[in-house]
């Protein structure tokens, strides 16, 4: 029985996992997938059909090449450069998107039973969904990147394959752009 | 309440009365109104980026009174907008609907019965519905419903 | 000596805020924003930015992945030497590469996807294979059940489709811009939550295309059946020609016609039974009379039908029926409906709607 304590991943599973151990490697699979479902998720636009295409891409990409992780970096940071690459390659190869995936259709399909703040913040979050699928994909997911895990400026910069200058330049243009879209927003001061 | 703001005109049918007409799912011909319990349009709204429109589900619950507020959602087309069930599946239900445009009021009371609104019950008034119109409705609607059970 | 930004910082100010400027630079970028109003007005609107991306929520992944994850691994296992007795990953690095590019391929191209199909009774079959539990099921590929039977299929990520007894339906296409079934025979229920035109079903008779809805869709193998709407409405298409049908109406469908004329289920029982005889033929005579007669302001749904069904002589009566029953909407002229202005019938139907 591998022993996963909070948010920290041991050499323990890494190793174990390279050595094809199925519980280490479920283990490895119930400490990220939400937060690279999430990534993804949000990435497409609110599309959970490509979001789970690309999740299960990242982790089956992960089984077949873990071998190949040296231990000389994160283990996270190589794990958040597969899903860059997986989001940006399917980003790529998607012409148009799905009619699914506005964000703003999603509210849509309201919970019953949900009271007024519910459903605020529920078109709060849908307002934010729509602006975030409105960024360009290289600073939509390094805000999603750094949003959903604590992955400092040097980590993101190896998942994204570029300077730490970058991923700052990146993070503090995306962000503004979101300010900007969003002003004025119900339950978003401006 | 929720209240939402208008920018695009509403047709007038009725020169000079701000009205409800209340409707089917298919008549806001929008995929998302497909789940909500009716959409409902305005008419007659002279100036319709003022116009505020509120709903709330009032209900009895095992002889209990009860308020819920209601997500009401604008569909494309200017003036119109569906509401979505936010109130239990139990006890008994109306929609109580309030708009002002300008200087006029509207109002409706549209019931809920099982099979969905009540087209045939439902009331409208150039004003807010008053508490006793509401609680008049739930009582009919009760009663209704209770006749059904008999039977 | 510590010396400002003599140049705006604004492409700075996330990794300020992050805390993720080393000395000297956090200390350089302070000095400058002290001066600077436009930097600190772009540094408050990345603030603000970054307080907003704060509504987005982890959002749990679904249950099914881990078990399809399992199932395209454990698929490559069984075609390892049986000498493979535990199910270990340590896998030829061809087969592991295959089950990548397979998985990417699938990816890539969406027509590939498979859909679950869960057994609810009997011995329902998919692909040619019986389903036990629950199984998958692609584009090409049929899902029967005999008369003890039932089975689910989960269309993609938009809703799900029941399979009565003594059904055959093949999936045609499982992509996530087009889900379309053919129904051969036997009914289905679908319960579909996804933006229109998203969602087909074939039949003998034409096309159901969803616009959001719930529905029960009945035929037998020549294509005579029923569309049944619960919730939502469906077009019924065929050669060109549509039957709008919302929630609480029925269509009846028949091969190489057009599709049938809705009405609502809670019709008068005599404007039913007429409705039948005058069948898909453009006749009037007795049946038109006493679908006229005994037509409710609600029961324009099938009268606005009936305008492009029955024969021109008829449809001044058609008409008048339906002005009698409800106000005719400004723009929508008799003589432009008389004619079957697609303009004026569509505005025409927009009003009526309300009615439905």
């Amino acid at each position: 029985m591998v022993d996963l304590s909070g948010r920290e991943l041991s050499t323990e599973i890494v190793e174990s996992c390279r050595l094809g151990d199925r519980d280490a490697f479920r283990a490895l699979y119930d400490l990220y997938k939400d937060r690279v479902y999430s990534i993804s998720l949000h990435f497409f636009h609110g599309d959970p059909a490509v979001a789970s295409d690309v999740t299960q891409q990242v982790f089956l990409k992960l089984m077949t090449s873990i071998r190949q992780f040296r231990g000389d970096a994160e283990f996270s940071t190589w794990l958040y450069r597969l899903v860059v690459n997986a989001c940006m390659d399917a980003a790529r190869s998607r012409k148009t998107q799905s009619a699914i995936s506005d964000p703003s259709r999603m509210e849509a399909f309201p919970a019953p039973g949900s009271q007024e703040e519910d459903y605020v913040r529920a078109q709060m979050a849908n307002s934010v969904r729509a602006a975030v699928s409105a960024l360009p994909p290289k600073f939509r997911i390094a805000v999603l990147l750094r949003y959903f895990d604590d992955l400092s400026y040097e980590q993101m910069a190896q998942a994204l394959h570029c300077s730490v200058g970058t991923v700052a330049s990146r993070l503090s243009r995306g962000h503004k752009i979101l300010a900007e879209r969003l002003k004025g927003a119900a339950g978003i001061k401006g | 309440m929720l209240r939402l703001g208008i920018a695009a005109c509403a047709m007038a049918a009725f020169a000079g009365d701000f009205t409800f007409t209340i409707g089917s799912p298919v008549a806001a011909q929008d995929f998302r109104a497909k789940v909500a319990a009716f959409v409902f349009r305005t008419q007659g709204c002279a100036d319709p980026a003022k116009s505020q429109i509120s709903a709330t589900a009032e209900g009895l619950v095992k002889g209990v009174r009860r308020s819920v507020a209601l997500k009401v959602e604008a569909m494309p087309k200017p003036g119109v907008y569906a509401v979505y069930q936010n109130w239990p599946a139990d006890g008994h239900w109306v929609v109580n609907l309030k708009g002002t445009c300008n200087e006029a009021n509207a109002g409706a009371i549209v019931p809920i019965g099982p099979k969905g609104f009540v087209r045939e019950s439902s009331k409208f008034f150039p004003r807010p519905a008053t508490n006793i119109e509401i609680e008049a409705s739930l009582k009919a609607l009760a009663q209704s419903e209770n006749k059904g059970e008999n039977k | 000596m510590l010396t400002r930004f003599t140049r705006h910082i604004s492409r700075q100010l996330a990794a300020h805020l992050d805390g993720q400027l080393v000395q000297p630079q956090a200390q350089q970028a302070e000095m400058h924003l002290r001066e600077c109003a436009r930097c600190r007005t772009e540094r408050e609107q990345v603030r603000r930015g970054m307080q907003i991306i704060e509504h987005l929520s982890l959002v749990e992944a679904p249950a099914a992945l881990w078990p399809s994850i399992e199932a395209a691994i454990q698929e490559n296992r069984s075609r390892q030497a049986p000498t493979v007795l535990l199910w270990r990953w340590a896998v030829a690095a061809t087969l592991l590469l295959a089950l990548a590019g397979a998985a990417y391929w699938r990816f890539a191209h969406p027509s590939g996807t498979r859909w679950e199909v869960v057994r609810l009774a009997g011995s329902p079959s998919g692909g040619g294979k019986p389903i036990r539990g629950a199984g998958r099921i692609g584009a090409g590929e049929w899902i029967e059940t005999d008369a003890t039977s039932r089975a689910t299929v989960k269309v993609g990520e938009i809703g799900s489709v029941e399979i009565a007894p003594g059904t055959r339906v093949r999936v045609v296409t499982a992509r996530p811009g087009e889900h379309r079934l053919a129904l051969a025979r036997g009914e289905i229920r679908a319960k579909i939550s996804a933006p229109p035109k998203l969602f087909f079903v074939d039949t003998a008779a034409g096309t159901a295309v969803d616009l959001g809805c719930e529905y029960a869709l009945s035929t037998d193998e020549r294509g005579f059946g029923l569309l049944r709407v619960t919730k939502g409405w469906v077009s019924f298409q065929w050669g060109g020609m549509e039957s709008l049908v919302p929630a609480g109406a029925s269509c009846r469908t028949r091969p190489q016609s057009a599709p049938g004329i809705p009405y609502f289920e809670d019709a008068p029982e005599s404007l039913k039974q007429a409705l039948e005889s005058f069948g898909f033929e453009k006749s009037g005579g007795d049946a038109l009379g006493v679908i006229l007669s005994e037509s409710r302001v609600r029961d324009t749904l099938t009268l606005w039908h009936l305008l492009s069904r029955v024969d021109a002589a008829d449809r001044g009566r058609v008409f008048d029926r339906i002005a009698a029953l409800t106000p005719v909407p400004a723009g929508v002229s008799r003589e432009q409906a008389l004619k079957l202005d697609p303009q004026t019938l569509d505005r025409w139907r927009e009003e009526l709607a309300w009615t439905w």
